[in-house]
């Protein structure tokens, strides 16, 4: 065994990561299960990658037998409807904790000097979620997804110079085609997860690199605070964490698995009750109470540019907030408060 | 004139150039690519629909036909007209479907209203519905981009 372990050694030099996992530390304080969101993140990216190769194996992204693969994945392949549910499932898991990895990084200010990086790399990976939900979405190819996706393509339009062109490079022309599903399923199979891997690479190599961060409350305590070896301890409790997440998640597929609709009509209008996916609910909302025109302005302009306008906030927050335990940074906390109760309330009214 | 010295050193315009040379090569890879990704539109000039499909419809009614990838919607009008409409809300492009007992064009997606003549009257849509130009030739209807 040990001569193994030395062959091994001497090639690719291994020592090095496990010294580094054997004195990694913890900090332990009252914020601590804040450091679990991130592992389970990537168990549900794992789960992901895992369920959508097997979807894969089976599904057919064309106009005539997009929605039929489906309904044949579901009805006729084994346990074809529990891969499908675990898929949609763990993706709402998955970003559900994005957001709150994501919000309990912000409201503990965790993106302070040196994190900046490490944030702007997070944001960047939330967009590649929402961008994996968004594409994943049309795949059915039913009558929902089908208007969700010219919603959502169409958006960009409003903006001026490059709109046309934006939606059209989303849609592959000027109407949502067979052309755009197999787009849709490009980008969610192949570009996404390389620009994924590729970009979560950095993140955790930076997460690393700079140690967990501890509340400011913690930091400015001379004393070190206890903390736990991240080698067995943490990693034990990560474990139990997963096993309790896996057993939440397989619980919910196998109770409430996802239906598929009619197949889409490019010609049919629009069904009764449309609704996007709960993370873009609040982007909906926004959208039909808007009027057609704001101060002489095309309304939908004026809308798009003020999401556009938050999220190069939240992109920024670090650079914006950057004293952050001072007067500016307590009212950013207070906007950032406001930002978060206006998506709740308008989540929540939109399925009123 | 002569300068006393060179206002580059040797090696910042070997850099420029070569920057430049890259930038340019980049950018004679990127040109075609950008036409790749956008494939050419295919919106009709004009669409031909037997007359006959469309003679038997009652004034105040709407019948579909195919506009390239979109729906168009065809109506009668109470003088026995016919006029065309693009089906496709100018708020955020979904379907649009006619309410016959309001005589109303409905959008689902955001909750939109247009009048029979296409008239944005509630909700979201900024713009009225596109119309189309209509004309009989013999046995089938025209129809065409309006200039």
């Amino acid at each position: 065994m040990n001569v193994v372990r030395a062959w091994i050694e001497e090639r690719l030099g291994l020592r090095a990561v496990t010294a580094f996992l054997e004195k990694k530390e913890v900090p332990r304080h009252k914020h601590t299960f804040l450091y679990y969101t991130g592992s389970s993140i990537l168990l549900f990216l794992g789960i992901q990658i895992f369920t959508g190769v097997l979807l894969a194996f089976y599904y057919q992204p064309t106009l005539a037998e997009a929605n039929a693969s489906v309904v044949r994945i579901m009805t006729e392949m084994p346990l074809g409807w529990l891969v499908r549910s675990v898929h949609s499932w763990s993706a709402t898991f998955m970003i559900a904790l994005v957001f709150v990895h994501l919000l309990g990084i912000a409201f503990t200010k965790a993106y302070r000097k040196p994190r900046e990086a490490t944030w702007l790399t997070g944001v960047l990976l939330m967009g590649l979620s929402l961008a994996f939900g968004f594409t994943g979405y049309l795949l059915p190819w039913d009558e929902l997804s089908l208007a969700a996706t010219k919603v959502g393509t169409n958006l960009p339009k409003a903006l001026p110079v490059i709109g046309t062109w934006l939606t059209q490079v989303m849609r592959a022309g000027e109407d949502v085609t067979g052309d755009t599903l197999s787009r849709f399923f490009t980008v969610h199979v192949s570009v996404l997860p390389l620009a994924v891997l590729a970009i979560l690479g950095m993140h955790l190599f930076l997460v690393q690199r700079h140690g967990m961060s501890v509340p400011l409350e913690e930091e400015r305590r001379k004393v070190k605070g206890p903390v736990l070896p991240f080698w067995p301890n943490f990693a034990f409790r990560e474990a139990g964490v997963w096993l309790v997440l896996l057993g939440l998640l397989l619980t919910i597929a196998v109770l409430s698995a996802p239906g598929i609709g009619p197949q889409a009509d490019l010609m049919a209008p629009a069904p009764e009750g449309i609704q996007p996916e709960w993370y873009f609910l609040f982007m909906f909302q926004t959208l039909k109470l808007f009027p057609a025109r704001v101060l002489g302005l095309n309304g939908e302009l004026v809308a798009v540019l003020i999401m556009m306008a938050g999220m190069a906030a939240l992109l920024l927050l670090p650079f914006i907030d950057n004293r952050p335990f001072e007067r500016k940074g307590k009212v950013i906390t207070l906007l950032a408060w406001a930002g978060l109760a206006y998506a709740l309330g308008m989540s929540i009214w939109s399925l009123l | 004139m002569k300068l006393p010295s060179s206002l580059f050193s040797r090696r910042a315009f070997l850099n420029g150039l070569i920057g430049g040379w890259l930038a340019a090569l980049g950018a004679a890879f990127i040109g075609p690519l950008l036409k790749y990704i956008v494939p050419p539109t295919r919106e009709p000039d004009q669409v031909s629909v037997p007359l006959e499909e469309f003679k038997d419809l009652a004034p105040h009614t709407v019948k579909g036909f195919s506009w390239g990838n979109k729906p168009g919607l065809l109506k009668k009008t109470e003088e026995g007209e016919y006029i065309a409409f693009v089906g496709v809300c100018t708020h955020l492009d979904c379907n649009v479907a006619f309410v016959a007992e309001q005589r109303r064009f409905y959008c689902a997606c955001h909750e939109g209203w247009y009048d029979e003549n296409g008239l944005n009257v509630a909700g979201p849509p900024p713009a009225p519905l596109r119309r189309l130009a209509v004309s009989i030739e013999g046995d089938a209807l025209i129809i065409k981009k309006r200039v």
